[in-house]
């Protein structure tokens, strides 16, 4: 079933085009991987998933973007619920500057979470694999954490509001390696219950973890098919070219 | 090799040899002008620093040794006199304390307010901008155009008469602009990932704000308050234009009765002929200076504990 879909989508900065016609589809519970050299406009599609091009000044969407087949940017969408939805992990770990504890619970309790919250933190750590790290100082400040274990600290925060979606704008970008390969593992088991579009530099880390794998060049997707397929036979000429190394 | 071979190596290695040369003639590190001129620089600015710190240090000092002898509890405690012996400050130091309550009272909420709305919820727009100059601009206004105004609305036509409410409601125009300038700087260098987790999270603006950028931006708006408060409790012009009395002989009990305040009191004693009044204003001056470091001491402590409350 498709979750996400972008129809005939174009999104630009003032006077500069950032993403040409681009229509695709999502199916649920998979993993994108989003790749393409920089400035491809990658990051740019990522974040109108959950409408946070709100927050950019000068940037304009025309086309449809649809999560289970309501426009997001429809006039009676709410940005704050489909936010609520459609979670976001960023490039660079921002937890904020407040307990472990309160980093996870802060979202269930503004919107209105009446279950048990220290069962939800556990729970929500556990699936980031972070809890055995952290259980003996829930209330130390998450900033007092490595970049790996902030960032996941940042993914628990996202599973903590259970959503639909998952966004992940090159999220092990400011990681080392251990760090990495952690995420990338926990990535594949949130896969049962999530859909997670990710954007990476890394093209190892997009064949590894995910299922389907779209390339992007100047702002028009190129290429969008199973991972294997874009890495082992792809259609186009500039996807053999990027995937092999050849730029980039 | 052949000896034509050989030439052209020797010929590229010399020609190389004096790219290198050319190269490192290029450079002129002048490292002893660059290290004199780092302690030229260092010099000049101690200079500025140690002038900046002996005025403060003569301007106290001459202020102690003529006011020490006029500071007791009974200087305090008693209210002006004509006779400088008996005279005290009583009074303006209740009317300066009632003047800050009410003045913080009426400038914090609608100062940070102000600012909170201009920075995180006024959509971009030329009526924003041309509120933005003018707020900067008012804070460049002298002190006794606010007196004036206080006198034509508050006094005047808002019949409120040369009371605390009519000062504090004046002293509290004049340092809005400080306030809202001071708290914008501060709601700025909030960062934008820390909005942008919370907006991620399904978080509406007003909860994002709330809990996450105001208690982020506290110090810088605690230090803005701070420089503010201090600057109306030593602000005198617009509070004489308001005709604040420098004789009174009583302790305000509501905010609708007429006061008088430390530099006021400070400016009239100083300007008698008498000897004795000299002495006495330069103690109300220390006193004047104690009440300012205390609320700056207290601030700072309440500012301290914010910041560690809410580093990254």
């Amino acid at each position: 079933m498709v979750i996400l879909e972008a129809r005939d989508l174009n999104i630009s900065y003032g006077q500069q085009r950032a993403v040409l016609d681009v229509s695709f589809q999502v199916p649920e519970r998979t993993i994108l991987a989003m790749i393409g050299p920089s400035g491809c406009g990658k990051s740019t599609i990522l974040r109108t998933f959950n409408r946070m091009n709100d927050f950019v000044t000068g940037a304009k969407v025309t086309g449809e973007v649809l999560f289970r087949g309501a426009d997001i940017y429809a006039k009676s969408a709410d940005p704050v619920l489909i936010r609520r939805q459609i979670g976001m992990v960023f490039q660079k770990p921002n937890p904020f500057p407040s307990s472990i504890r309160k980093n996870i619970t802060w979202g269930p309790k503004i919107n209105g979470y009446q279950g048990d919250l220290d069962k939800l933190v556990e729970e929500s750590l556990r699936r980031a694999a972070l809890w055995d790290e952290v259980r003996n100082k829930l209330d130390d400040s998450g900033l007092a954490l490595s970049g790996g274990q902030q960032q996941r600290l940042c993914i628990a925060r996202a599973i903590a509001m259970d959503p639909d979606v998952i966004l992940m704008d090159e999220p092990c970008s400011a990681l080392d390696p251990a760090s990495t390969l952690k995420i990338e593992r926990l990535m594949s088991e949130l896969k049962e219950r999530f859909t997670i579009m990710i954007v990476t530099h890394n093209m190892q880390q997009a064949r590894r973890i995910s299922d389907l794998t779209a390339f992007m060049y100047q702002g028009e997707l190129v290429e969008l098919g199973p991972t294997d397929e874009v890495f082992e036979a792809p259609q186009k000429e500039l996807t053999r070219d990027y995937v092999s190394g050849r730029f980039g | 090799m052949s000896p034509g071979e050989h030439t052209m190596t020797a010929n590229a290695v010399s020609a190389k040899k004096s790219d290198a040369e050319a190269v490192r003639s290029a450079w002129r590190p002048r490292l002893e002008l660059r290290r004199l001129q780092g302690r030229l620089f260092f010099f000049a600015t101690l200079t500025a620093i140690l002038f900046a710190l002996g005025a403060l240090v003569f301007l106290m000092s001459s202020i102690w040794i003529d006011g020490n002898e006029s500071l007791s509890i009974e200087f305090l405690m008693s209210f002006p006199s004509r006779f400088a012996a008996k005279a005290g400050i009583k009074s303006a130091l209740y009317g300066s304390a009632w003047i800050a309550v009410l003045t913080a009272a009426f400038a914090v909420p609608i100062g940070v307010g102000a600012a909170l709305y201009l920075e995180e919820f006024a959509e971009d727009s030329k009526l924003r901008r041309v509120i933005d100059i003018n707020i900067a601009n008012l804070a460049g206004v002298p002190s006794i155009v606010y007196g004036m105004l206080g006198l034509a609305v508050f006094v005047r036509f808002m019949a409120l008469d040369r009371s605390l409410i009519a000062g504090a409601m004046t002293m509290s125009i004049l340092i809005l602009p400080i306030i809202i300038v001071a708290s914008r700087e501060a709601l700025k260098a909030v960062p934008r990932s820390i909005r942008l987790a919370a907006y991620g999270l399904g978080a509406t603006n007003w909860q994002t704000v709330r809990a996450h950028v105001l208690p982020s931006a506290m110090p810088g708006i605690m230090t803005g308050i701070i420089l503010s408060m201090s600057r109306a409790t030593g602000e005198t012009a617009p509070l004489i234009m308001i005709g604040a009395l420098s004789y009174i002989a009583f302790t305000p009990t509501s905010p609708m009765d007429s006061f008088t305040v430390l530099p006021i009191q400070v400016f009239n004693w100083a300007n008698r002929p008498q000897e004795e009044f000299h002495a006495l204003a330069a103690g109300g001056i220390v006193v004047l200076l104690g009440v300012l470091l205390a609320t700056n001491a207290i601030a700072i402590v309440i500012r301290y504990r914010y910041q560690r409350k809410s580093s990254w």
